[in-house]
């Protein structure tokens, strides 16, 4: 089943200059995908545009096999949990578990069973300690695990990560790459949308979406979109490590296999 | 930047584990008490006396510290000196008490009673000011908010927005400290470009501060365009229906306290609504 469905999405904040331009992709149930794209490629307006906060663009737009329009984003929302980049301007409660209730009191879950969720979730992202803390004594990495633990509490059936690392440091950004691997174990079916332009982090997912000027540049898996050197390079993109080794090793005559996707998996097969 | 006033002491006090709504109500019933006339100057002033002593105990209980409880009043000293010097030009229409002094080239005389008049008044201030203090030191904001929006709720049935006001409220009070931050990171930038914010002419520190809000109003409104999505995004609706996850709940000694602040307030509008309580005491030397 194709979780998202988008057919020639074009969209413009002003009239000369749009943000995308006939953009065409789709997401499998499970997937882990990654778009990637430098500075105003039009990327994050992606998000927006799925989470039905923009309305006048072109194409069609389905997520879960429902059309997008107004009388869907309702229960579209319901299914869909977004991360957003600044960790500052989602924190809407005054403490952790007021902002992880935040959504749970919207969708209308009855207040007796509101404490074990958060607990759960805020236990689940690690911030079982910090639940009285107000957001001015977290850090940033922090913050972005309360976000995560609030679109988790509302058991999403997609996440949309919209550069959620990118104003984390290193720490941070291991931090929440490992909860994110952690959801997918424990639910198979959840499905992810990373926006980002840390192309070391598109390298650990299932498909790459490269978007440039508003257009889908290059889709497929990270190997072989990242076997298109060139290409990313004219787009001021780089190459991530492994799949650059893998280049490399391609060119002086190494044969490797498609499904290697970690160092870890690289170093077995070139000790073999 | 540190507010002394209204801000909230986190101490595990008695009066601080009090229902919000309680402490919004007895500060109401106990400025009123404040500011009621109980007839003779003694009454007057030892009903004012019952209520310091009130006041004073439970600033006690808060652990408000003293140095805190003088800055506080450290603007008034401006208020007294009007205060006296009002009264004493007024003229006294109905002295209760002898001459305090007469100056015969002006014909003008000053009675007792305008010495008194301004200490009452200034004692009402102070009043009003501590038991302030009490509520605001002793009770998170965003209970506050909480308490203010269950005295609001009645109003919905005329479509007062009692949920959206309290719901500004508390993402108002949510960003103070963010936004203090972003003046004090807009500033360093300024400074570091060579605007000065404390030094050269007061028009140059004026033209100086343009630079500090036009950025800090910028990002302001960057932030809440955000906030706004993700608000959205996560499903709310304000006219919707919601579940609250903190709710306030009675306890014992809230009753109690209910029980007691109401007795203290209707015994105070007894004794000042009765003729026969009004010159119950006196000073020597008071007619009235």
């Amino acid at each position: 089943m194709n979780v998202v469905e988008v057919k020639n999405l074009a969209f413009a904040y002003d009239s000369d200059s749009p943000a995308l331009n006939g953009v065409t992709f789709r997401v499998k149930e499970g997937d882990y995908v990654a778009i990637i794209g430098h500075n105003g490629s039009g990327k994050s307006t992606i998000a927006k545009v799925l989470m039905g906060l923009l309305s006048d663009y072109t194409g069609t737009v389905k997520l879960f096999d429902m059309l997008l329009e107004k009388e869907s984003i309702e229960k579209i929302r319901s299914r869909v949990g977004i991360v957003f980049q600044n960790p500052d301007n989602q924190f809407v409660g005054s403490t952790v578990a007021d902002d992880i209730a935040f959504g749970l009191e919207n969708r209308c879950i009855p207040h007796e069973k509101m404490q074990s969720i958060i607990e759960k979730y805020a236990s689940e992202t690690g911030m079982s300690e910090f639940l009285n803390r107000e957001p001015e004594s977290l850090s940033g990495g922090q913050k972005q695990r309360v976000a995560i633990a609030g679109v988790l509490a509302m058991k999403p059936d997609l996440v949309i990560f919209d550069e959620a690392t990118a104003m984390l440091d290193p720490k941070g950004k291991a931090e929440i790459a490992a909860i994110v691997s952690k959801m997918r174990k424990e639910n198979p079916k959840l499905t992810i949308l990373s926006i980002t332009h840390d192309v070391e982090e598109a390298a650990s997912a299932d498909e790459v979406l490269v978007i440039n000027d508003g257009k889908a540049f290059l889709q497929g898996t990270p190997n072989e979109v990242f076997s298109h050197e060139k290409e990313l390079h004219s787009i001021q993109l780089d190459i991530p490590f492994v799949p650059g080794l893998i280049n490399e090793l391609k060119r002086q005559g190494f044969s490797v296999p498609e499904n290697i996707k970690t160092l870890e998996a690289l170093e077995d097969y070139l000790c073999q | 930047m540190t507010f002394t006033l209204g801000k909230y002491v986190p101490y595990n006090s008695p009066v601080h584990k009090l229902d919000p709504r309680l402490k919004i109500l007895a500060t109401i019933l106990l400025m009123v008490c404040v500011f009621m006339n109980y007839g003779s100057w003694a009454m007057t002033f030892t009903m004012e006396a019952i209520i310091f002593v009130i006041a004073a105990v439970l600033l006690y209980m808060t652990r408000t510290r003293i140095t805190t409880i003088l800055r506080s009043l450290k603007s008034l000293w401006m208020v007294i000196i009007f205060l006296l010097l009002i009264y004493a030009i007024m003229p006294t229409n109905n002295p209760t008490f002898p001459i305090a002094f007469r100056v015969e080239a002006w014909n003008w005389t000053v009675y007792w009673d305008s010495f008194l008049q301004a200490g009452k008044i200034l004692l009402r201030l102070i009043m009003m000011i501590e038991l302030t203090m009490i509520l605001t030191s002793s009770t998170k904001p965003l209970d506050l908010t909480f308490a203010l929006e269950w005295y609001m709720t009645p109003l919905k049935v005329i479509h007062f927005p009692a949920h959206e006001i309290a719901m500004t409220i508390s993402i108002a009070l949510r960003f103070i400290p963010t936004i203090l931050e972003d003046t004090t990171r807009v500033m360093k930038a300024q400074e570091s470009r060579g605007v000065s914010f404390t030094h050269g002419k007061l028009s140059r520190r004026i033209a100086a501060l343009t630079s500090l809000i036009i950025p800090l109003f910028v990002s302001a409104f960057m932030r809440s365009d955000e906030l706004a999505n993700a608000m959205e995004c996560r499903g709310y609706d304000p006219r919707g229906k919601r579940t609250r996850y903190r709710m306030l709940k009675w306890h014992w000694y809230d009753f109690l306290c209910l029980f007691l602040v109401v007795a203290l307030a209707t015994a105070f509008i007894w004794v000042a609504v009765d003729p026969r309580f009004s010159s119950f005491l006196k000073f020597p030397l008071e007619v009235h």
